[in-house]
């Protein structure tokens, strides 16, 4: 094994540990404080025999214990998106939603707040989900449609990267429209959402939202070495026996379902899927199966970190989680740009 | 352990939170029951009972009476935090059904939490009476309750009283700044919902609603306002600070020019919590709300 | 053997290739030269399969390759373009290892690794191995990509062509693309290169093709030399034969004085 491996390798290790840390920590604090002992007593009372949970235990199980998973999932999922983003554009200045998805997925639950309100069914509770996650696939095909009109190589990245533009910039005027025509309370829910909240988190969401962040990743590390490739063009990618356009289709694919899934349990978290890569590439170089997993690792912590803190600053009340992501998103991006000499 | 940028980002967002100081209050109440009240009108009522004792949060909306600034805040009403609320471990979550994300409204339903709405609304003096006896009987203050209903009565039979001595009855336009959809909207007559109150106040206190239309809406035509012709057009708080005062730019709202209003300079603020408003203040918002509308 | 029958590569209305019809054999080193616009870089993208005709075909020992997966390709064909961009930071062993792609599933193996170290001896990059590929100039950026590219045809030893023949794949021979691979050396680099290219295609189961400018090295390095212009072929053969007074004159609008030296031709522009 080469030295660089064999560093990488450690920091992977260290990611992962550092993500153990935070999961714990999540898991123990927010507005209510859990001991190790409360939370054995949590975890046995499922065990049959024992007495029924009480509320805090209950608080406990159904509501800080799949929160806790949902952030390292959500936040893996933007992390390995905006490693996918930046490979496939060869850009760094990419994030996961930059082809549509997140301000589809934002209208598609628009849309649900503004009308919603006058169809009253007892399966909303899956409406806003499954409304975000339409958006989210719809804008993205949009912009692969749109784009689609040139078969050239060179021409098809820049063409998805302004389509990707235009199509952001419609639905992120038709979610104004729609706060427009809004009642107050509505226009007030979609601002909310925009700014993303962990606080709906269940065990449901958990379950589907693991499946699209294991099955999503699993299948990006498979590409790992062919968007290696990538990074020395889309021609030589060419001539290393890559083929390009299949590549382009399955990777954005797995970015849409990943990320619109996420997005639809948790409302827009941006930052996440920009600022992860970047930090990993300045640790560990630009080799993508460590900075898959990377990603992977970082997200989950960071944004279990932003959650940590949306608890417990103003608690019991919470922070939107955007606003933390950003408000500590940008000075870390800034104090490691300038500490090394970043060759962008 | 913690990276340092992030320490650093957590004691910013720590001071600038304690700063704010409703994020850190301790619980009131030691007595059993123990509220958590997301309405405005209902802690208005409830400190106005004399019940405030087992209230241990509000919603960060809430703002009168200034004590209720003391309590502990769950957040904004449409943003909760299921773990929040428990956390203060009510006994019951007092809420008007205007509460959100719905995600936590079921977690709080899944967990048994006991989650408590008034049937009587305040739409109207007999609806704001209504729920005024209705909290009095829920938390054991009907004698104080009784005691504001008639204070409300006398109150609004001296506004109406003074009312009399007014002789006109000016056609009056009542603009609302709605700040989730950051646009100015024209009040309508009657109607429930944003805006409800409005016309009920201006006509109690002798003016006449000029637009026709039910509810609120959007000033994109100029014709909305125009048409009316209205004598006096009242911007509730935010609405008129937000332009300064400036009568030159509010006549710059579409279609305000051309009124009467707009040529006798008849434009005036007047606070959407004396207007928009119902409830035990209502009595004496009438004469507020007629001594602004019949100035000359 | 590599043949190209019939070539005709429009874009839009426009052809950019003409009725080409070639065949280079294995063993030699075979140059396309013609001034801008002849067609030059495009003939090498066809004949790399990057760019089909649309008419004519291109066929590797035989078999056409319009239909040939790219993957396979990638194993036996090899191309090195006039300059590369890197958009991340990678090191310099990173951007070699990229030969080996092909060759490879999920890690790169032992003799992977070992055909890395040979490649980057022979260019000697090996003390860049740990380099930021950005932080190279151009002359050490293209030794580097050089290597990657004889990365992806080598076999196994010293000079490339001792170790075992895979059986991987459906083709026998090794095709190596060079498209004006000299654009940024200084004329050291550019005499060692063709040195080292000329190494590497003496190998009987090596074919190499390659566009220059400098009819110079041209002539001294080739051993089919084929002249391109307006997209059709004007002439092929040896040096000596295809760069005459008058065929330069009139392809390039300047007409040289020959010198032969030995068996070398010189060719002197005034």
């Amino acid at each position: 094994m080469t030295k660089k491996n064999g560093s990488r390798r450690a920091l992977l290790l260290l990611l992962a540990f550092i993500t153990v840390v935070v999961l714990t920590a999540s898991i123990r604090y927010g507005a209510i404080n859990f001991s190790t002992t409360e939370i054995t007593r949590a975890l046995a009372s499922l065990l049959p025999g024992h007495p029924e949970p009480t509320l805090d235990q209950r608080i406990f199980l159904e509501l800080r214990f799949p929160r806790a998973i949902l952030c390292l999932l959500v936040g893996a999922s933007l992390g390995v998106g905006g490693t996918l983003m930046q490979a496939l554009f060869r850009n760094p200045i990419v994030e996961p939603g930059l082809v549509g998805t997140s301000s589809g997925a934002a209208f598609g639950s628009a849309l649900f707040f503004v009308l919603g309100g006058a169809i009253h069914s007892s399966t909303s509770l899956w409406s806003l989900p499954i409304a975000a996650a339409i958006g989210g696939v719809v804008s993205t095909y949009l912009v692969f449609l749109l784009a689609r009109s040139r078969e050239d190589g060179r021409a098809s990245i820049v063409m998805l990267l302004l389509t990707g533009l235009a199509v952001n910039a419609l639905f992120m005027s038709a979610i104004g429209f729609l706060s427009y025509i809004a009642r107050d309370p509505q226009a007030r829910s979609i601002t909310f959402w925009s700014l993303g909240t962990l606080s709906g988190a269940s065990w449901n969401a958990v379950a589907i939202v693991a499946i699209s962040t294991i099955l999503g990743c699993a299948i990006a590390v498979r590409y790992a070495k062919q968007l290696n490739a990538l990074m020395i063009g889309e021609e030589e990618a060419t001539y290393l026996g890559v083929n390009v356009n299949r590549l382009k289709w399955i990777i954005l694919s797995v970015n849409v379902v990943i990320v619109a899934v996420a997005t639809a349990f948790t409302g827009v978290i941006s930052f996440v899927g920009l600022v992860v890569p970047h930090i990993l590439r300045m640790i560990g170089g630009s080799e993508n199966r460590f900075l898959l997993v990377g990603s992977a690792l970082t997200g989950a912590t960071l944004l279990t970190l932003a959650d940590l803190l949306a608890r417990l600053v103003v608690r019991p009340a919470e922070l939107p989680i955007g606003i933390v992501t950003s408000a500590v998103g940008v000075p870390v991006f800034i104090f490691l740009l300038r500490r090394r000499q970043y060759v962008f | 352990m913690k990276r340092p940028a992030v320490l650093i980002s957590l004691l910013l967002l720590t001071f600038a939170a304690i700063s704010c100081s409703r994020f850190h209050n301790a619980g009131t109440g030691s007595k059993d029951a123990r509220y958590i009240v997301i309405s405005p009108i209902y802690n208005e009522i409830i400190w106005a009972l004399g019940a405030e004792g087992n209230v241990v949060g509000v919603d960060l909306s809430t703002t009168y009476p200034p004590e209720v600034k003391k309590v502990q805040t769950v957040g904004y009403h449409r943003a909760l935090s299921a773990e929040g609320i428990l956390s203060l471990h009510p006994t019951a979550v007092i809420h008007d059904n205007n509460i959100g994300p719905p995600q936590v409204v079921q977690q709080l339903q899944q967990l048994n939490v006991q989650m408590k709405t008034f049937s009587s609304k305040n739409d109207s003096f007999d609806g704001t009476k209504a729920l005024i006896r209705e909290m009095g009987a829920y938390f054991h203050k009907e004698a104080r309750a009784e005691e504001l209903c008639n204070t409300l009565d006398s109150q609004r039979a001296a506004s109406l009283e003074k009312v009399k001595q007014y002789a006109d009855h000016p056609r009056v336009a009542v603009i609302h700044f709605g700040r989730a959809s950051n646009v100015y909207m024209v009040v309508g007559k009657g109607g429930g919902g944003d805006g409800g109150g409005v016309s009920q106040m201006i006509e109690l206190a002798g003016g006449q609603m000029a637009i026709e239309n039910r509810g609120m809406q959007r000033m994109e035509s100029p014709e909305i306002i125009a048409q009316a012709n209205p004598d006096v057009v009242l911007l509730t708080d935010y609405g008129y600070d937000r332009l300064g005062g400036a009568l030159d730019q509010i006549k710059a709202l579409p279609g305000v020019a051309t009124s009467n209003a707009a040529r006798n300079n008849r434009i005036y603020r007047i606070e959407e919590n004396v207007l928009n408003y119902f409830g035990p203040r209502s009595g004496e918002n009438i004469a507020k709300v007629a001594a602004i509308i019949h100035q000359k | 053997m590599l043949t190209a029958s019939n070539i005709t590569f429009r874009v839009g209305n426009k052809p950019l290739l003409s009725e080409v019809s070639l065949s280079f054999t294995p063993g030699k080193l075979n140059l396309i030269i013609g001034p801008n616009g002849a067609g030059k870089s495009t003939l090498i993208k066809v004949l790399a399969r990057l760019l089909h005709p649309q008419i004519g075909k291109v066929e590797y020992e035989g078999t056409d390759i319009s239909r040939t997966v790219e993957a396979e390709l990638a194993k036996r064909r090899a191309v090195l373009s006039q300059a590369v961009e890197v958009a991340f930071p990678l090191t310099v062993r990173e951007v070699v290892m990229m030969g080996r792609y092909p060759h490879f599933g999920g890690r790169p193996a032992p003799t992977d690794q070992s055909i890395v170290d040979e490649v980057m001896g022979l260019f000697d990059v090996s003390a860049f191995g740990d380099r930021a590929y950005q932080t190279l100039s151009g002359g050490e950026r293209q030794r580097v990509n050089f290597a990657r590219v004889l990365a992806q045809l080598w076999r196994k030893g010293s000079d490339g062509h001792s170790g075992a023949v895979s059986s991987d794949t459906a083709f026998f021979c090794r095709y190596l693309l060079l498209d004006e691979p000299l654009t940024f050396l200084d004329i050291r680099h550019q005499i060692d290169f063709m040195n080292k290219v000329r190494a590497f295609a003496n190998s009987p189961d090596v074919v190499t093709v390659g566009v220059v400018h400098d009819l110079n090295l041209a002539a001294r390095f080739a051993d089919q030399i084929v002249l391109l212009n307006d997209g059709r072929v004007v002439a092929t053969g040896a040096p000596i034969e295809v760069l005459t007074r008058e065929r330069i004159g009139a392809v390039f609008g300047i007409e040289p004085v020959i010198v032969s030296v030995e068996s070398d031709i010189h060719l002197i522009f005034n």
